[in-house]
């Protein structure tokens, strides 16, 4: 059992930062620490006790007083799940311990069980507060015995044992199956894209549910034939067993919920012990795909310079964490958390006074439509920076845009399609999306996209000027050439404004002037072409001289 | 081939890196470029790549003026910087592949020279792996397979011995001789005065952006009899 015990100690320090990085960083990590327990893990916890109690107490009166708490720690399991994943992969393949630990005597029991509580630990820390804040909401409503406090506390601790089970047996049978993932990088990508699609989803049946109207989901929490919560308690069985043990004060439920959770470990240790291994191995080593050499080689093509360069600039975007989370996925939560502020909030007036005024052809209310998808079309642009950073992201390797031969405006055309796609695909989906809930018609629609990519075409070549005018060159990893770079700020402040003066303008030219809103609207339309060819400019002449100018 | 005339390049108005340099590299010919750090070899070197705009006189290479036709000039270099930490989340053939597309490389030729460089450097087996992963010895090999793929008539190389294995460096060495008996330009700096010894036609010895020796190492050796190349350079260089 020591053995046992030392080597989860042991373990969870390399899921922690290290000593040396504590040492360094005292202070910052105390600051930090401080604000999590204080600034956000205990006033989460708080909310989540408040949350629960209040739906309880009607629940009680109508004899489904378990379904709102059931609920809740089912989606506490969902999100253990997808969070689960990373530290798992962390622990399981990342670790780099796993060649050191197989020469030692150890059983490989002992191996599996102290990485998968490492795991469990690093994993379920912050999820403790929530889900015993979550059982005392419950207790509290419902006015439960001593005992259950116990019951609560056993459970605070085991419940995320199955939905991290699950995790790993997928992640061997990822693994297993595979054999692609070879990098971490792969998995925070894999857990972000999953992360986002739990959320939208659990938006999407919190909707359904009536949002957050406390009637409607007190209705829907007291239907005995509530499908979601049947179905989880089939997925999470465990769930049932401890709110039923606390509920219904036997000891067979909480036996059924021992049995459970042991089952599961009994299956995931038979399962790593036939897959978990043949997978570690050889983790670390850097080795040749199975494509031969040969092949590899033979499926080199000539392409024009140009699309080979864009590859690389999207390559480049997509497989660096810190460009990817920044520069990319921003353009595709942006739509997605408007959907969840839209799908919690319902219908609120202000929309359906929208929603009518397209409908019936509103000059003022199309005129703001169009002033709007320029407006956010811009910020977007402007926000993901992937146009103000292209030339700082070159780093200490700014010679190479300077030693090819390929002219330094076709450089910048290709860095500047590259935000184009990118922020301009974020905001299509956008505008499609709006344009169907609005039903705006085809021509609208395309015209609607058309006014969105040139927004966004014009804050693309002006942010490459502004970072051509001094690119911070020098920084030690990806994020600070994005965070620590001025050009970022000063691109948005700049497009901010002069995309503000302009929907100003044309709104105040509408409200205040005989002219109607179509004319405006093609008067905007020519002053973003106007706006792209000056920018476009600036880059074909001021930028290329920068550059030119720059000693690297 | 190279050709250097009156250059100069100051530094924020008060550093003179290269200070009214001439010089000629010929085609088949390797010259070895030394000097002590500071010296302002990896500054020529920069101008002669287009990477920095010089401040007086002309460069020319392979016929073209850097300045005025400077992508013909770019078209006619393989260059290796000295420090070959580059696109690192790339693949080693997507780096090449890049490289080859951005010279022109037509497909078969291209395919022809990876293998052939990357079996020279034994490097074939890590071509399918991120750059990422790649010892330093193995991110010196894929810059200089990525430097001579398009086969330039003029290579220009900042210490491209550092961090090669025996092996590679001795291929290395090899591709130079043969690179220069086809008639081209070899022009590469180096701190290893034995290299420069056993491989450079002629040697440019440079100081605080001044050339005090252009010549063949022979006549170096015979106006100072029984002193070592080491001891000759020293004392051109501590003056």
């Amino acid at each position: 059992m020591s053995i046992y015990l030392k080597l989860v100690k042991a373990l969870i320090s390399t899921v922690e930062p290290s000593a040396q990085e504590k040492k360094y960083k005292k202070v910052f990590y105390n600051v930090m620490g401080f604000i999590a327990i204080f600034g956000i893990m205990l006033p989460m916890a708080f909310f989540v006790g408040v949350v629960i109690y209040a739906l309880t107490s009607p629940l009680v009166d109508m004899g489904a007083g378990q379904n709102a708490v059931e609920l809740f720690l089912h989606l506490i399991s969902v999100f253990s799940f997808v969070f689960g994943l990373n530290v798992i992969f962390s622990v399981f393949y990342f670790s780099g311990d796993i060649e050191n630990l197989l020469p030692l005597p150890l059983k490989s029991y002992q191996i599996i069980g102290s990485k998968f509580t490492a795991a469990l630990i690093s994993e379920s820390i912050m999820e403790f507060i929530v889900i015993i804040a979550a059982l005392a909401g419950y207790i509290l409503a419902s006015g439960r015995p001593f005992y259950s406090w116990l019951i609560a506390v056993f459970g605070m601790l085991t419940l995320p044992i199955v939905p991290l089970i699950y995790c790993a047996v997928l992640c061997m049978l990822v693994m297993l199956i595979t054999g692609f993932i070879r990098n971490k990088d792969t998995v925070n990508k894999m857990t972000g894209f999953l992360t986002l699609a739990v959320v939208v989803g659990i938006a999407i049946l919190i909707s359904n549910m009536g949002g957050f109207d406390t009637e409607h989901l007190i209705e829907a929490l007291s239907d005995p034939n509530n499908q979601l919560v049947h179905v989880m308690n089939l997925i999470f069985p465990q769930v049932h067993f401890l709110v039923s043990a606390m509920v219904n004060n036997t000891l067979l439920n909480l036996l059924y919920y021992i049995a459970v959770n042991g089952g599961a470990i009994a299956v995931f240790l038979l399962i790593a012990e036939a897959i978990y291994f043949k997978t570690a191995v050889g983790m670390n080593h850097v080795s040749a795909k199975n494509k031969s050499k040969d092949k590899i080689i033979a499926s080199l093509r000539q392409h024009h310079p140009c699309v080979t360069y864009l590859k690389k600039e999207f390559r480049l975007l997509f497989r660096t964490p810190a460009y990817f989370t920044n520069c990319i996925l921003i353009n595709l939560i942006w739509p997605v958390f408007l959907y969840i502020v839209y799908l919690l909030n319902g219908k609120t007036n202000f929309l359906d006074d929208f929603v009518y005024g397209i409908h019936t052809g509103n000059e003022e209310t199309v005129l703001l439509l169009i002033l709007g998808i320029s407006a956010v079309s811009v910020l977007v642009t402007a926000a993901n920076c992937i146009a103000s950073s292209a030339l700082t992201r070159e780093g200490k390797h700014f010679a190479f845009v300077k030693y090819i031969p390929l002219s330094y405006i076709a450089q910048i055309n290709v860095k500047a399609l590259v935000s184009i796609i990118i922020s301009g695909l974020g905001m299509v989906i956008y505008v499609i999306a709006a344009a169907i809930y609005l039903d705006l018609g085809m021509k609208m629609t395309v015209f609607c996209c058309l006014i969105s990519l040139l927004s966004v075409s014009f804050v693309s070549y002006f942010g490459i000027f502004m970072d051509s005018v001094n690119p911070k060159l020098i920084w030690d990893d990806e994020l600070n050439a994005l965070r620590g770079n001025y050009n970022v700020f000063f691109n948005m402040a700049v497009a901010i404004l002069l995309e503000g003066v302009t929907c100003a303008g044309a709104y105040l030219l509408f409200k205040f002037t005989a002219l109607g809103s179509l004319m405006i609207i093609m008067m905007l339309f020519i002053f973003l072409l106007l706006l792209n060819t000056v920018s476009y400019l600036l880059c074909s002449f001021k930028a290329t001289e920068n550059i030119d100018r720059l000693s690297v | 081939m190279i050709k250097f005339e009156n250059v100069t390049k100051v530094y924020n108005k008060t550093i003179r890196a290269v200070d009214d340099i001439s010089f000629t590299v010929k085609g088949g010919e390797i010259v070895g470029f030394i000097g002590p750090n500071g010296s302002g070899k990896t500054t020529t070197m920069k101008m002669l790549t287009g990477i920095i705009k010089a401040d007086v006189g002309k460069i020319t290479v392979n016929g073209f003026n850097v300045r005025k036709e400077p992508l013909k000039a770019k078209e006619s270099v393989g260059y290796i910087a000295d420090s070959p930490d580059m696109f690192l989340r790339l693949k080693g053939t997507e780096f090449l592949d890049l490289i080859g597309d951005i010279y022109r490389v037509p497909t078969d030729k291209r395919q022809q020279r990876i293998k052939e460089f990357a079996e020279r450097f034994e490097l074939s087996e890590a071509l399918s792996s991120p750059i990422m992963s790649y010892s330093h010895g193995m991110r010196q090999k894929i810059m200089v397979i990525a430097a001579l793929m398009h086969n330039p008539p003029v290579w220009i190389l900042d210490e491209p011995m550092v961090g090669l294995d025996p092996k590679s460096a001795f291929e290395l060495k090899q591709m130079m001789r043969d690179h220069a008996k086809a008639g081209n330009a070899v022009f590469f700096s180096t701190h290893v005065l034995e290299v420069a010894e056993k491989l450079c036609d002629r040697v440019i010895i440079i100081k605080k952006g001044n050339i005090l020796y252009d010549g063949t190492l022979e006549k170096l050796e015979n106006t100072n009899k029984n002193e070592s190349l080491e001891k000759i350079f020293l004392e051109l260089t501590e003056k």
